[in-house]
């Protein structure tokens, strides 16, 4: 069974990262558009994520919940630790999630609509920075796990994991892979006249994810992260990021000739590389503290508890899934299957 | 302020904050549907402008809902750690299946938003009632995760060791089905009275008349029903406490010395220093009658009860006297409607109107109430009688900081959805009706 909450957890980690990474970085390719292509954007982003807005971040609740449930000691460093960037997490998450919904449904379209659309863009650049940096200093290897709190500085304990160069640099490094995602779904979403926009915008979407993964590595390895020097010994690792790395240039090719299902499946697939690499750099060794690594398979809830929860888990699938694929194909987001 | 205080009060205000639009977006779909179908039966475009509007309430409401949703799933490990650690295991289930439920309800709800024209008419409409009866579904769940706070089941305590956990014998804990019970009546009370009331005060002012009447009569049918019903579910609660958390129930009732045939009290001011009543109405024997259906039986008093583990008896008093106030008076409501059907010159008269646009926020102010019982009332514990709040509470100080943050941002966001439902009923008023 444990097996099985793994799956899960991997899987709505995974889904999380690209739906609701997708979806982040919608308000970011709209944050970087020139007027009146915001517009553009703003139709085309309604109209596609509009249906599975809501369940695309239903992905992070259920990975909470495995984790609360499943791992309760590896949750309990994180929200200790990390109650700050959490908070800020959460913080983006509203101001987005309200955004979103009132420059959607207020009765009346006027000038309020500037404020919503700024307040989304922003929140939605914003929030995957959060995200990352909190990813970050799992890994960053600056977290202090301890019992006696009072031997500690506020600033060591609460602020330095998540405030430093290499925390930022994830999460300025997720927040590109967002844009990324978003740019390609809409390659295939908009007409031919306005295609150009957008394979522009991935390219230099792709250029960005490039640029900051190289930064982050080199960054690593210059000041000893060892979840960095780890990463580059790691023979899986370097087998993944080989493979994603020769994947960049047909995904080039098919972003200049706009072709849409490739795009999506290699910009889908790079995301997924980069995830497994970062995972199995470490794996279970998933939290990287100054004074000690954290396994997440060390801090399993009894049998029974994780009986119950991969049994809840299947149930739970088999009734969610279908119906979230007939929404998806309802609504012609699945074009790809008929093209 | 210490830590902790800010932790409790920042946990209590988001709960505060959440409940209202959870309830609202768990039972709104249900109006929606009824006009909804109104309108497949008749083709009356009143029905389909007033579903098309309740819509839209629906939505920005689940956004809301969900959003605040997703921060208390957060805040109840960041504000509790150690409690997580120790629960998050044993009510994983009602969690996860509430994840679930949540994510049945935002597809169905994608298909109901966006379906219109572009699915079978059935099969829409019954799209929507997915969407009310997995809003339910969560609900009965995640209070059956506070009942279980309150009547912990489903493990073995030994040594401060949480062994032998049943998931699923944590999920039946004791408490869940009278609280999942009195929770979804409440929240079908205080929706349908505050929609209605909305509705009410449209009619009152001699806006768009006839939709808004017909938009009253379906919200608050749902509501005079479930308000009717609210009593028996609330005595039922009050028997289930007697035997299970005998201390809240004697800070209910602000009962301090045990005795045989105890009497019970109506208003009156508590003293929590001298443990003294005063300025109350005295009914005899009543509370023995109410909590054990024997006008003889014992009640503990709260003197019998060392003072650690009492909780604060004035507030869980005085919350309780309000929902019991609000609640009959509401039911009395409930029975006014149910006659005026009879008495349709009754709908001609403003004041018949004013009355109900007066009780539209009542519902909730009982349901604040009600929670605030249960949760003080199971104070000083966070699992009651196994583990202290004291010892659950994050050991990050500053908490205030993020107390004031949640304010901030809570009250701004009330400030918004208001005037956006203010808009809404604008917008429905100037709308031109066939
Ligand atoms: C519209 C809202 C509303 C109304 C009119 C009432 N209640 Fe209530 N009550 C709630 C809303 C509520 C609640 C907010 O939903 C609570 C909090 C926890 C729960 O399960 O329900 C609650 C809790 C609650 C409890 C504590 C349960 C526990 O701690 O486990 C008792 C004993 C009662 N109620 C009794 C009553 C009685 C005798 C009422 C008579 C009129 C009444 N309630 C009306
Ligand atoms: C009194 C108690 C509560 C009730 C009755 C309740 C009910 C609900 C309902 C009905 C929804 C669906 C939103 C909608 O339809 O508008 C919701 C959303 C949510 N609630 Fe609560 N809730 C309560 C407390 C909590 C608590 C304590 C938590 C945290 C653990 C929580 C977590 C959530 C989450 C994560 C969502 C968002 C799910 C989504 O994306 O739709 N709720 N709640
Ligand atoms: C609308 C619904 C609710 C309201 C208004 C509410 C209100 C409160 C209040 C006033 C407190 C502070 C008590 C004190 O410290 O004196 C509190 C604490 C707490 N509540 Fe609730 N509550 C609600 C529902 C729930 C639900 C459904 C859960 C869990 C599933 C929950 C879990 C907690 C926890 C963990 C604490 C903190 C620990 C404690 O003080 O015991 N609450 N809540």
């Amino acid at each position: 069974m444990l097996n099985v909450v793994l799956f899960f957890l991997a899987t709505s980690l995974v889904l999380y990262v690209i739906l609701a990474g997708a979806d982040f970085g919608a308000g970011i390719v709209e944050l970087f558009s020139t007027k009146s292509n915001q517009a553009l954007t703003k139709k085309t982003i309604y109209r596609v994520m509009g249906p599975v807005w809501e369940a695309n971040h239903i992905w992070i609740i259920i990975l909470i919940v495995i984790l609360w449930v499943g791992f309760p000691d590896f949750y309990n460093v994180l929200v200790v630790y990390l109650h700050i960037p959490l908070t800020l997490v959460l913080l983006g998450i509203t101001m987005r999630g309200v955004a979103f919904v009132f420059r959607h449904y207020d009765a009346y379209k006027d000038k309020s609509q500037i404020l919503y659309d700024w307040l989304f863009r922003i929140s939605s650049l914003l929030t995957p920075i959060f995200l990352g940096m909190t990813a970050g200093s799992m890994l960053s290897g600056k977290l202090v796990i301890t019992d006696s709190y009072e031997q500690y500085t506020f600033y060591d304990l609460f602020i330095a994991p998540w405030l430093n160069g290499f925390s930022i640099l994830v999460g300025f490094f997720f927040a590109a892979l967002c844009a990324f995602l978003t740019s390609i779904l809409l390659i295939g979403e908009s007409d031919i006249t306005n295609r150009k926009i957008y394979v522009r915008k991935s390219k230099y979407a792709t250029l960005m994810v490039i640029g900051l993964g190289f930064l982050v590595l080199c960054f690593g390895f210059i000041n000893d992260i060892i979840f960095i020097t780890d990463f580059i010994k790691n023979p899986y690792t370097i087998v993944l990021i080989i493979l994603s790395a020769l994947l960049i240039l047909p995904l080039l090719r098919s972003i200049k000739q706009a072709t849409k299902v490739l795009s999506r499946t290699l910009a889908g697939l790079q995301v997924i590389l980069i995830l497994f690499a970062a995972m199995f750099a470490h794996f279970p060794y998933l939290i990287i503290a100054s004074n000690t690594e954290m396994s997440l398979l060390e801090t399993v809830a009894p049998e029974a508890v994780i009986k119950v929860l991969g049994i809840t888990l299947i149930i739970g699938g088999l009734v969610i899934l279908p119906g979230l694929f007939h929404l998806l194909k309802s609504f012609k987001m699945i074009k790809v299957l008929e093209s | 302020m210490d830590n902790l205080d800010a932790a409790r009060l920042q946990m209590a205000f988001t709960l505060i904050f959440h409940i209202v639009f959870a309830c609202i977006g768990m039972v709104m779909p249900f109006f929606m549907i009824i006009a909804h179908k109104k309108w497949l039966n008749t083709r009356d475009p009143i029905f389909l402008k007033l579903t098309k509007s309740w819509q839209k309430g629906v939505a920005i409401f689940f956004v809301v809902g969900a959003v605040s949703g997703t921060a208390l799933s957060f805040e109840l490990g960041l504000l509790w750690p150690e409690f997580m650690k120790h629960a998050g295991p044993i009510i994983g289930m009602p969690f996860s299946l509430e994840g679930a439920a949540f994510f049945v309800e935002a597809v169905a709800l994608g298909f109901y938003l966006y379906g219109w024209g572009r699915i079978s008419e059935k099969f829409h409409w019954f799209t929507g009632i997915i969407v009310g009866l997995s809003g339910v579904a969560s609900g009965i769940l995640v209070v059956s995760a506070n009942g279980w706070m309150n009547a912990p089941s489903g493990f073995d305590y030994v040594n401060g060791e949480f062994l032998n956990i049943d998931p699923v014998q944590a999920l039946l804990n004791p408490a869940w089905f009278t609280q999942a019970l009195h929770m979804t009546l409440a929240a079908f009370t205080a929706t349908g009275f505050a929609v209605a009331g909305i509705h009410a005060y449209q009619i009152y002012k001699k806006r768009q008349v006839a939709l808004h009447k017909k938009a009253f009569k379906i919200a608050i049918t749902f509501g005079a029903i479930a308000a009717i019903l609210q009593p028996i579910s609330g005595d039922l609660s009050a028997k289930d406490i007697a035997k299970r958390q005998p201390v809240k129930l004697a800070a209910m009732e602000a009962h301090y010395e045990t005795k045989k045939g105890a009497p019970l009290y109506i208003g009156g001011l508590v003293d929590d220093e001298k443990e003294k009543v005063s300025y109350k109405i005295e009914i005899p024997k009543a509370l023995s009658f109410l909590a054990f259906g024997d006008f003889n039986a014992e009640v503990k008093g709260l003197k019998d009860y060392p003072k650690d583990v009492r909780p604060k008896v004035s507030i869980v008093h005085y919350a309780f006297q309000t929902m019991v106030g609000v609640g009959t008076l509401l039911m009395l409501a409930g029975f006014l409607f149910f006659i005026s059907l009879k008495k349709m010159s009754w709908w001609k008269n403003k004041s018949f109107w004013l009355l109900f646009s007066i009780l539209a926020p009542m519902g909730f102010i009982a349901l604040e109430a009600g929670w605030i019982v249960t949760e003080v009332g199971r104070q000083p514990w966070i699992i009651h009688n196994i583990m202290k709040t004291k010892d659950a509470v994050t050991p990050m100080p500053g908490m205030i900081y993020s107390f004031y943050m949640y304010i901030i941002l809570y009250g701004v966001l009330t400030v918004a959805v208001t005037w956006l439902m203010i808009r809404q009923i604008k917008s429905l008023n100037q709308a031109k009706l066939a």
